[in-house]
């Protein structure tokens, strides 16, 4: 008897899957935690707040749709306002009070590079969806993942486009602090590897209210590009003040930080500002095309107040992968088989993104090498071309 | 260059003399020093935004409600940072006041910061430069000057010929003394506090053109009005405007001519140098004593 009511028990806890799923963190029979982190608050919330909402739209769709494996998708969001104490908090938190299953996070290069020992130590598989810092995902480690294209791609991609473009005095105006600088180094090592020098080389903070003394730099020296490591503030202060001093060089050349050219023309201020600026962005397709309607409006129902922004999309496009791994690791969900889901993706391509997610452990954990160049026209926000590095 | 260089200079350097006079104005009269001014500049550009873009006021009423807003933060500050702890010694107002900065951060960044990134509040007149001859400069720039000019005659005129201005001169002087005659110091203490924001709230309303609003703007803002107010005299007024000035004219001449790396780092050399070579500053008298 003793023995029959033992083989019940096995018997029943084998059909529903439980041991296995109780023994993984953040994972139950009906329910699978991912964890998230990125300033919710803050100057550049965009970078969390806005991604986390498109994460939480992928996730809506995927519930309403049955789950993954029969399970419901809930995201555990963090809020490290860009701050590399508060994200290893923000970790250390979704880690071991929330316990969840996989973190889909980190907004900023700096604090997430702040966190990396602290999500290495605590095994969580990570997949990162908007930092673009190099070192967050390299030299690879077994538990982190990238799927947004790396400083350097851009940085090189940079040059590149001046080069191509037919530039021949090229200039840089970098903000040199902890979020300037992982894009900084290599954009010097790409202007070395194609034997040139910046034209001029300026600084500017990010707290600059005026920028004439680099305009004028710039301008006596007779840059005809102007590569750009600026975020928003800087970057606005920047153009609006070579507009007041009469200086336009052929191209003014900016990053993914300057992707959201809607928001960007208003932060500047000034109409037709953006007429010779082209920036990357991560995204192929711009908010308000036809091939995004659906995505949009998902939004809409879930967050009224919000208008999709390329952040949004960035946010989505890496719960699509995620989700993507989630199925593959199949209904006996564990970190390993995760992770090792997460290394087989290859030729995964979310509809928004310039180029496929192909991941290559134990190589290389970055999985994304494609962008987009974008620009503002007098009709609204223009992809020029979609590139994938080899 | 040189003229272009000197005409951003003297604008911004206009701003910073708003900001120092503040500062002055404060530790003449009280002999503190207060580390949320920053932030009392951040929220007087965030009122002047809500006032203008948000409830759409004209630009002048959307001014004049915004430094009222700030003097009213000003009368917050001496009520939670000051008047409990007079009498516990300088430290203890810096620290309060210090708080009382994050506190105001925080509460900017849940009303204004986490419902947009960088603000922009729109140029009032053409974006388009004007040129003037040897520089063009943004007609934004011409009304910082003038606005600045006024507020600082005004100001002038306040000090040196209302009751009010007299009795602070007084405090400034000798607050002992000033109390024997009769003189409301407390009052003063508490208009010092509403002044010192007002002229804050004045600098946000007509820098918030010319740059970008964030709930962490204040501090390097203070920072340049503090270095302006040490620059010229801590406790002279004639001297916040010159500090103001120069501060302004040297940042961009270093920048310009030598790096632009020094446009961010001027504010804290001139601190060093200044309480090193000429601790009283360009205009600064001798410490009054404090009794």
């Amino acid at each position: 008897m003793r023995i029959q009511f033992g083989a019940l028990v096995v018997a029943a806890v084998t059909a529903t899957g439980l041991p296995a799923a109780a023994q993984v963190p953040g994972v139950t029979a009906d329910e699978i935690a991912i964890g998230s982190f990125g300033p919710l608050t803050g100057q550049v919330y965009m970078y969390g707040q806005l991604a986390m909402n498109g994460i939480d739209v992928v996730f809506e769709k995927v519930n309403k749709e049955g789950g993954v494996h029969g399970r419901k998708l809930r995201l555990v969001r963090e809020d490290d306002r860009c701050n590399p104490e508060a994200a290893i908090a923000a970790v250390r938190r979704l880690a071991f009070s929330h316990q969840v299953f996989a973190i889909l996070g980190g907004a900023c290069t700096a604090s997430t590079i702040a966190a990396k020992p602290e999500i290495v130590r605590s095994a969580v598989p990570t997949v990162i969806n908007v930092a673009v810092g190099d070192s967050i995902s390299h030299p690879p480690e077994k538990n982190i993942y990238s799927v947004v294209a790396v400083a350097s791609l851009e940085s090189y991609a940079q040059l590149k486009l001046a080069q191509d473009r037919g530039a021949k005095k090229i200039a840089v105006v970098a903000q040199h602090d902890a979020w300037g600088n992982p894009r900084y180094a290599p954009l010097m090592e790409a202007f070395k590897k194609a034997n040139l020098q910046p034209l001029v080389d300026e600084k500017i903070a990010e707290d600059a209210n005026d920028a004439t003394p680099q305009v004028l730099r710039l301008r006596a020296a007779g840059a005809d590009a102007v590569i750009m490591l600026a975020r928003p503030k800087a970057a606005a202060v920047l153009l609006r003040d070579a507009i007041k001093i009469g200086y336009k060089p052929d191209w003014w050349i900016g990053q993914s930080a300057v992707m959201d050219l809607d928001a960007f023309e208003k932060q500047v201020g000034i109409p037709g500002a953006l007429s010779n600026f082209v920036t990357i962005s991560y995204i192929k397709y711009q908010p308000s095309d036809p091939e995004m309607a659906e995505w949009r409006e998902r939004l809409k129902a879930l967050f009224p107040y919000d208008n999709l922004s390329p952040f949004n999309l960035a946010g989505i496009s890496s719960a699509l992968v995620l989700v993507e791994a989630l199925k593959r690791t199949g209904p006996n969900l564990t970190r390993d088989g995760f992770l090792e889901a997460m290394g087989s993706i290859k030729g995964f391509q979310p509809e928004m993104l310039p180029g496929p997610i192909n991941c290559n452990p134990p190589l290389s954990h970055q999985c994304n090498r494609g962008f987009a160049w974008v620009r503002k026209t007098a009709t609204g926000v223009e992809t020029i071309a979609a590139t994938v590095v080899d | 260059m040189l003229a272009y260089l000197v005409a951003s200079g003297i604008t911004t350097g206009s701003l910073y003399a708003l900001i120092a006079l503040g500062v002055v104005v404060l530790y003449k009269a009280a002999g503190v020093v207060n580390f949320s001014h920053g932030e009392q500049i951040m929220l007087g550009g965030y009122f002047a935004y809500s006032f203008y873009l948000l409830a759409h006021l004209g630009y002048v009423p959307a001014a004049l409600l915004a430094v009222m807003g700030t003097a009213a933060i000003g009368l917050l500050t001496f009520y939670v940072g000051f008047r409990p702890l007079i009498g516990q010694g300088m430290m203890s107002v810096l620290l309060a006041t210090l708080g009382l900065s994050f506190l105001l951060k925080g509460i900017a960044r849940y009303f204004w910061g986490g419902a947009g990134d960088y603000l922009a509040f729109p140029p009032l007149l053409s974006p388009q430069p004007v040129d003037l001859g040897i520089i063009a400069v943004l007609p934004q720039q011409l009304v910082v000057l003038a606005a600045s000019g006024l507020i600082l005659v005004s100001f002038a005129l306040f000090f040196n010929l209302t009751r009010m201005g007299k009795w602070m001169q007084a405090a400034a002087g000798n607050i002992k003394a000033a109390r024997l005659l009769g003189v409301p110091v407390e009052r003063v203490f508490l208009w010092t506090f509403a002044v010192g924001a007002a002229l804050s709230g004045a600098a946000a309303v007509l820098m918030a053109p010319l740059t970008l609003l964030y709930p962490d703007m204040g501090f390097l803002l203070f920072v340049k009005g503090f270095a302006a107010a040490v620059l010229g005299g801590i406790n002279s007024l004639r001297g916040a405007v010159v500090g103001g000035l120069l501060m302004g004219v040297i940042e961009q001449l270093g920048a310009g001519y030598i790096h632009t790396g020094l446009q961010e780092l001027s504010a804290f050399l001139i601190i060093m140098l200044m309480l090193i070579v000429m601790p009283r500053g360009l205009l600064g008298g001798p410490e009054a004593r404090r009794v």
